[in-house]
């Protein structure tokens, strides 16, 4: 799912109309009403959230249930680890938690490392390379410029599936398939984070830059000593769309992971997904899921701020 | 734009600026401007990836053409991409205009839809086949069973797979397309409304001759967004629908998809060469949208 810049809590301008409609008890009732079917959406917006929570602190039992409980009868954290299964003997009531159902070392946790590293690597390597491009293109009078910042622009209207092909035969050729390379190296280059940071140093002076030359300051410096400061909230907003996008990446982690052991961890919920289909094993499942969203929602409740940033600076406006 | 260069410096600073340039070229061109060039190769052979692709001509476009599941999930995907892009727009004008303010309310009813967007896509999948369980201890069907109706096979009920990914997408996507919504409407300038109220325009009247003509680069960008995105579906197909390796589209094939399809066929069925032919169909539908989008938005400036 692609993720957009935003601004839940950052406040906005005085709103134009609507709320505009005047201070009076009666016309606050009216606004009230005309937003009714909204309210009854927000609810169909929390049901589906509140279901998975109480899936994941109801024993199998329970879940297996009907009609459902809609507060957990007797709450439990058995979905996550349940220290009365026991892989030798059959105890009823009593299934793997999350943390119990791979079978590979660390179990759940090491989908959770592998979540991690790559989306690190990928955050991080990105904005490195893709603001060292940025920041010749934006700053660089060298030939072909224009050129090389036309083709990254069409570029970004290839579906990325286009390519999805060849690059899975490009890992199998260089023995990449089932790697960490495979996840990060092809994800490094990104047109749209390129582009983003053309625009933004575009719209800053060049006045500093100058400056440090004028110093003695060679452009490797500049770029670590000056461009990047000078860049962090265009930074900042761009991480939040990598991070967010790389950690719920799906299809190419499907075809590049063939081991037990190298699964992000979507891939790994879906494999958990196909084997287990019955209500008793929703409870892990959903567990699964909770721990897949804590990282990306802790992550954005950090660096919201950077989302209204994100807005301006993203095109909108033309 | 770029500063005058000393003479002297330039020749240095050429070689480093390319060296600069360098990593990101590289890899651009390796893995996203060669493999193009590649899967464009491939979609005219037959390659199952194991021996050397032979080259067949246009027969893979032309065996596309005939071919009843490519229809099939073309079709499917049309009516998804109008389905959700359509509902979906139309939503989230609707909730930024209801809760752009900045009260604490407000405040809570945009995190309440943004909600989704941060939170991961498989947990929303998983949470969704969950839900739309078949029997009664699934979220939907109790409240089917409280209206007195019997349990309903969400996922086994082809009339029903569309518009449960529609569903699926606009409940996921509202709130993304609200945050945008909200952000052009506090890019809004006030005086254009207290003028309007001097003049005596009605609510309604100002909504369409300011907010609406105002907020067209947001309405745009949402909807061009939201179709190539939509075009892209894979993971819901996948997740909550497919019931094996064979039937990657829901039952009989009803919520097949491109992006499932080329899936299917190339890494099912390991027919590559097909595979690239359909890619290269996604790309052509994408690359259209982008054009119209381009005209209309240099239309709309010229205006």
């Amino acid at each position: 799912m692609a993720v957009a810049p935003m601004d839940t809590i950052a406040p906005v301008q005085q709103s134009p109309h609507r709320t505009e409609t005047g201070g009076g008890r009666r016309s606050r009732i009216n606004g009230h009403l005309l937003r009714l079917p909204f309210y009854l959406l927000a609810l169909t917006m929390i049901a589906p959230f509140y279901w998975l929570l109480i899936t994941v602190f109801k024993p199998p039992r329970e879940l297996a249930r009907t009609p459902p409980s809609f507060v957990p009868e007797s709450p439990t954290f058995a979905n996550f680890y349940d220290p009365e299964w026991s892989p030798h003997a059959i105890n009823p009531g009593h299934l793997q938690g999350i943390f119990q159902r791979y079978q590979v070392d660390f179990g759940f946790w090491r989908f959770m490392f592998n979540s991690l590293v790559i989306t690190t690597s990928i955050t991080v390597g990105s904005l490195l390379i893709c603001s060292l491009a940025a920041y010749v293109i934006a700053k660089h009078d060298i030939k072909g410029r224009r050129t090389i910042f036309l083709l990254i622009i069409a570029s970004m209207m290839v579906p990325w599936q286009t390519t999805l092909i060849p690059n899975y035969v490009i890992m199998r050729n260089l023995g990449w398939l089932d790697s960490y390379t495979a996840y990060i190296v092809p994800a490094l280059a990104k047109a749209f984070v390129l582009f983003f940071l053309v625009q933004f140093l575009q719209s800053i002076p060049n006045e500093l830059i100058q400056a440090a030359r004028v110093d003695g300051a060679g452009e490797w410096r500049i770029w670590w000593k000056i461009v990047l400061p000078l860049l962090r909230p265009a930074l900042a907003a761009m991480s939040i769309f990598i991070v967010l996008a790389e950690w719920n990446n799906f299809l190419w982690p499907l075809i590049i992971v063939q081991s037990d052991e190298m699964a992000n961890i979507p891939v790994a919920l879906a494999r958990l997904n196909s084997y287990f289909g019955g209500p008793d094993h929703q409870g892990a499942i959903m567990a699964g899921g909770l721990l897949a969203s804590v990282p990306t929602i802790v992550f954005f409740l950090i660096f919201q701020k950077y989302f209204t940033k994100g807005i301006a600076l993203s095109g909108l406006k033309g | 734009m770029a500063s005058p260069i000393p003479l002297r410096g330039r020749l240095r600073r050429y070689g480093t600026s390319y060296a600069m340039l360098l990593p990101f070229l590289a890899l651009f061109a390796g893995f996203l401007l060669w493999p193009l060039a590649n899967s464009l190769y491939l979609s005219f052979t037959k390659f199952d990836g194991i021996n050397p692709a032979t080259f067949t001509g246009v027969e893979n476009f032309v065996q596309l053409a005939s071919d009843g599941r490519f229809r099939h999930a073309l079709g499917n995907t049309a009516l998804y991409v109008v389905g959700s892009v359509v509902l979906g727009t139309l939503l989230s004008l609707g909730l930024a205009l209801a809760f752009n303010g900045t009260g604490w309310l407000h405040r809570i009813m945009r995190t309440v839809f943004f909600l989704p967007s941060v939170t991961s896509s498989i947990a929303l999948m998983l949470m969704w086949k969950w839900v739309l369980y078949p029997s009664d201890v699934g979220l939907a069907n109790t409240i089917v069973d409280w209206f007195g109706g019997n349990a309903v096979a969400w996922l086994a009920t082809p009339g029903l797979t569309i518009p449960i990914l529609v569903l699926m997408s606009v409940w996921g996507g509202m709130g993304y397309g609200m945050v945008l919504y909200v952000a052009g409407l506090g890019s809004i300038p006030q005086e254009y409304y207290e003028a309007a109220k001097i003049d005596g325009a009605s609510t309604w009247r100002q909504f369409r001759h300011i907010t609406l003509p105002l907020l067209r680069p947001v309405t745009t960008y949402v909807v061009v967004t939201g179709l190539i995105g939509a075009f892209q579906v894979f993971e819901a197909v996948y997740i909550v629908f497919s019931q094996g390796a064979n039937t990657i589209g829901g039952v009989l094939d009803s919520g097949l998809m491109i992006v499932p399809y080329l899936y299917d066929q190339g890494f099912t069925h390991f027919r590559l060469g097909y595979a690239s032919a359909i890619a290269w169909v996604l790309f052509l539908i994408i690359f259209v949208i982008s054009l119209i989008n381009l005209r209309v938005g240099r239309a709309m400036k010229e205006l």
